[in-house]
């Protein structure tokens, strides 16, 4: 089975991406309890301000986590903070909504008792209300933890890493096994913590009997607490290691990729190329997510260095118009970059991965297309779906309008790579695509040629910070080296051979440079 | 001493205590008794602090409440509620010495005083101390509940219902194990209840509290015989008395001007008396109206009347009774001698009063009869 297979080639992948989840969601679990409790405490206590806390806990969980994510990244910048800072918004509602629940159910008289026999509000509350409410919040943890393992899954977006890496990672490239094996783990480790938090929940019911109930091995008290004692283990462990073996490297540059094949591959290679010729330690921060959360991370210098592509910088990032002038997009781009952004545009890769729009080879025989002209003859009898982005951009969908008089009989807009299964699948006929991208070889689609030169150049080019600059200008020539060996059919074979192949991208990009002897090692 | 001096509570604009003026003698039990909602709890919770008073000062020993730390009067004070009161999730052990604890005293102190605890309200310590409050029975319960407020050795305890729950037969042998350990411990106990039989069978003193006011503050006896107005009356129903026999004195129920002879009457004169009054004894008593003996109509007929004075036929050898004796002892008494006719003398001999058969069966009738009334 091809996601055995995968799961065996990637284990330590996988392995390292669980653990990655796993200390994303703890910390994230463990910062949600250490707010929700007090608050939940305090507003049992407070009770006006029941209702309006857990009114905003309420709206929290309400909003799209991707919209919270996204909302949270020009604050928080990109990396693990976002990340967990979400999964703490969204834990929230069930611990302190079980907190208060907890606390409110108390027997009245058992209260009184306490106040009574001259027991301190202190008292109360942690020989009292806490042990009597402990099952109760114990209860909404585990709601919380199950769930952020699940939402943790979001994290990739951001560049968090962990198994939800996986999972786009294989969305995008149509790779079920990758899906797969990204959200195997994931559940099966929101099932183990169901499990761990209710031998927790069943460890902190106050006893009300002494007598004891014959359980099987399983249940028994050692047994659970053995393998609670484990996990809690591994949880140290998972913190710790890091300290051990974490070195501050002398010499260090931060790479950032976007989250598609080609910029994983790119990211790899120039990761390589530095890595082989200097003394350069790169850490890599793959699928951070779309350009402009790239870019503001490179602004923040987060990450030293993107690849990013002159049409996004000019027109999405610039908000020029349209313009077909490769070399004019590009010294516009550098030169605005500079000034507005601090951000220094270095040599392009020589490759162009500009929109174009794809048909499959049976529709582009039957209705003979060869140009986008050819298309808009016949595009009343034809669905388009772009992605979400290409509707939007005035570079895109709506200057195309203008360029070529286009009616589709309908327009179906499908984000990432699953609009190319509905190309195939029959439910759409057009879809925009990158250049080099590798699904069109997979699918052997028909790239319509853009005859009226609307599409903006979309040259590859690197994005650097000053540091890398000052510190590191050795790197420069090493890119400009690369750039000698891409143009956009090798660069298509490459994410093909990734897409298509299922090749990890790193293995793709060191066979690559070896290959041309851009480095020199196995 | 627990006094009350003025106290008045509301809650917003409904007065639950109007001018309290009350005092607690040390070492007795004072029941406070009334229908729910009197204020009674309030009373009660005022002294340990858990409602404060709108007005009024409360003071212990002439120690006003108000001015102490309310965790130390709290844990100088035991507190007894209904089963709920125990923590369900601390075994007995822990909720018995939660507060000596807390109190920070030695461990074998606090270990010995919990095993005394256990044995004075009648618990085996080693099957019980190590369990939790819900496998024990609501008798048990409650058992428990008194140890805990025995622990710190209060010298007041609090008791707020503490049996109401109970079913009838634990909660009179939990009643019976109170007075015995009160008889032990001479605590300050203020005891809460809603029940007459209750506060008649375990109280020194009850205080009968009707819409936030002390209506009748007296011993049960007195409140029994003497209740002080139709609300009493009702609140301790007519036959009330009759559940607690013992509370019915000779006093109460003798006749209190029996026909007497002087010792030197004669005979003559003696059966004469005894004619006109239509009654078959005469009690004998000298100058000092000491009884020396007793003239029986039924022993005289045909004995010579002539120059015979009382002495001479008398009877010398006769039971007696007390003033303060109870029904219970007059009947006893009555069943044991077969007698008809019992004099009622103080401890020096004086002549009180007289019981005979006719005035036991008149009293007793009493109840019936005052049922048939209603």
């Amino acid at each position: 089975m091809s996601y055995l297979t995968y799961f065996s080639d990637n284990l330590s992948q996988i392995i390292s991406l669980l653990m990655e989840h796993i200390e994303l969601t703890f910390l994230a679990v463990a910062v949600a309890i250490v707010i929700g409790v007090p608050l939940g405490i305090f507003i049992s206590y407070v009770k006006k301000l029941g209702k309006p806390v857990l009114a905003l806990a309420n709206v929290m969980q309400a909003i799209p986590s991707m919209a919270l994510l996204g909302f949270m990244i020009p604050f928080l910048g990109i990396g693990t903070k976002p990340a967990i800072v979400m999964v703490v918004l969204y834990s929230l509602l069930p611990i302190i909504k079980n907190t208060y629940i907890g606390i409110q159910s108390i027997n009245k008289e058992t209260l009184e008792a306490a106040t009574g026999i001259g027991l301190t509000k202190w008292q109360i509350l942690t020989k009292i209300q806490i042990p009597l409410a402990l099952p109760v919040i114990m209860g909404g943890v585990r709601i919380s933890a199950v769930s952020a393992v699940g939402l943790m899954t979001l994290a990739a977006f951001c560049g968090a890493g962990g198994l939800g890496y996986l999972v786009y990672a294989g969305i995008r490239s149509i790779n079920n096994a990758q899906i797969l094996a990204g959200a195997i783990p994931a559940c099966l480790l929101a099932l183990f913590i169901d499990y761990l938090l209710g031998i927790v929940e069943n460890l902190v019911t106050p006893k009300y009997s002494r007598r004891k109930e014959k359980t099987s091995f399983f249940k028994s008290p050692s047994f659970q607490k053995t393998i609670l004692f484990f996990a809690i283990l591994l949880i140290v462990l998972l913190f710790i290691y890091p300290l051990f073996t974490h070195k501050e490297a002398a010499k260090e540059i931060t790479i950032g990729s976007m989250d598609f094949t080609e910029q994983e591959i790119l990211s790899y290679m120039i990761n390589d190329l530095i890595e082989e010729n200097t003394d350069i330690v790169v850490n890599q921060k793959l699928s951070l997510g779309s350009s402009s959360i790239v870019l503001s991370a490179l602004q923040r210098n987060e990450i030293d260095m993107y690849i990013d592509y002159t049409g996004t910088i000019y027109g999405s990032v610039l908000k020029h118009e349209p313009n077909s002038n490769v070399s004019e997009v590009y010294e516009i781009s550098k030169k605005e970059m500079k000034e507005q952004y601090n951000v220094n545009i270095l040599s392009d890769l020589n490759f162009n991965n500009t929109y174009t729009l794809a048909v499959k080879k049976e529709t582009a025989e039957r209705y003979n297309l060869k140009t986008i002209s050819d298309l808009s003859v016949v595009a009343s009898n034809l669905t388009f779906s772009p992605t979400l982005t290409f509707m939007e951009r005035n570079d895109c969908w709506l200057g195309l309008q203008k360029a070529y008089p286009i009616n589709f009989k309908e327009v179906i807009p499908i984000d990432g790579a699953p609009r190319y299964l509905a190309l195939i699948n029959g439910e759409s006929d057009v879809i925009d695509a990158y250049s080099t991208d590798g699904l069109l070889k997979k699918y052997d689609l028909v790239v319509l040629e853009d005859d009226k030169s609307f599409f903006l150049p979309y040259q590859a080019i690197p994005l650097v910070n000053d540091e890398l600059l000052e510190k590191y200008p050795e790197v420069i020539p090493l890119l400009e080296k690369l750039s000698t060996v891409l143009n956009d059919d090798v660069m298509r074979s490459l994410n093909y051979q990734v897409d298509e192949e299922r090749k990890k991208p790193a293995e793709v990009a060191h066979e690559f440079l070896t290959a041309n002897y851009l480095i020199t090692t196995k | 001493m627990i006094r009350f001096k003025d106290v008045s509570k509301s809650f917003g604009s409904k007065k639950v205590l109007k001018n309290i003026n009350l005092e607690f003698e040390n070492n007795t039990i004072t029941c406070l008794i009334g229908e729910s909602g009197c204020g009674k709890t309030t009373i009660l919770k005022m002294i340990n602090r858990l409602i404060e008073p709108t007005s009024g000062t409360i003071t212990i020993n002439n120690k006003n409440i108000l001015k102490q730390n309310p965790i130390k009067l709290r844990r100088s004070i035991g507190y007894v509620i209904q089963q709920t009161g125990l923590f369900p999730h601390m075994t007995i052990k822990e909720n018995i010495e939660i507060i000596p604890k807390l109190l920070k005293i030695k461990p074998e102190k606090i270990t010995a005083k919990t095993l005394e605890l256990m044995n004075m309200v009648d618990l085996n310590p080693d099957e019980y101390l190590d369990r939790y409050p819900g496998e024990l029975s609501g008798g048990q319960q409650q058992r428990v509940g008194i140890a805990r407020a025995f622990a710190t050795n209060p010298d007041i305890i609090l008791m707020d219902e503490p049996f109401s729950a109970l079913d009838p037969v634990t909660r009179s042998s939990l009643q019976d194990e109170l007075i015995q350990i009160q008889s032990q411990y001479k605590k300050t106990i203020i005891f809460v209840t809603h029940d007459m039989d209750e506060a008649i069978k375990i109280a020194d003193k009850i205080a009968i509290i009707n819409e936030g006011e002390v209506i009748q503050y007296d011993t049960p006896e007195m409140i029994l015989k003497n209740p002080i107005n139709d609300f009493v009356k009702s609140f301790v129903g007519p036959k009330k008395i009759w559940t607690s026999p013992e509370l019915i004195k000779v006093k109460d129920i003798m006749i209190e001007h029996p026909i007497t002879a002087n010792l030197e009457y004669s005979m003559f004169y003696c059966l004469n008396k005894m004619r006109m009054a239509k009654v078959d004894t005469l009690m004998v008593v000298n100058k000092d109206n000491v009884l020396k003996g007793i003239l029986f109509a039924s022993t005289l007929k045909g004995l010579p009347t002539k120059n015979k004075t009382a002495k001479d036929y008398m009877e010398k050898d006769f039971v007696v009774t007390h003033p303060n004796d109870s029904i219970v002892d007059l009947l006893s008494l009555i069943d044991e001698h077969r007698i008809t006719t019992l004099p009622v003398v103080d401890k020096n001999g004086h002549l009180k009063g007289l019981i005979t058969r006719s005035t036991l069966l008149t009293y007793m009738s009493q109840q019936f009869l005052k049922e048939d009334e209603e």
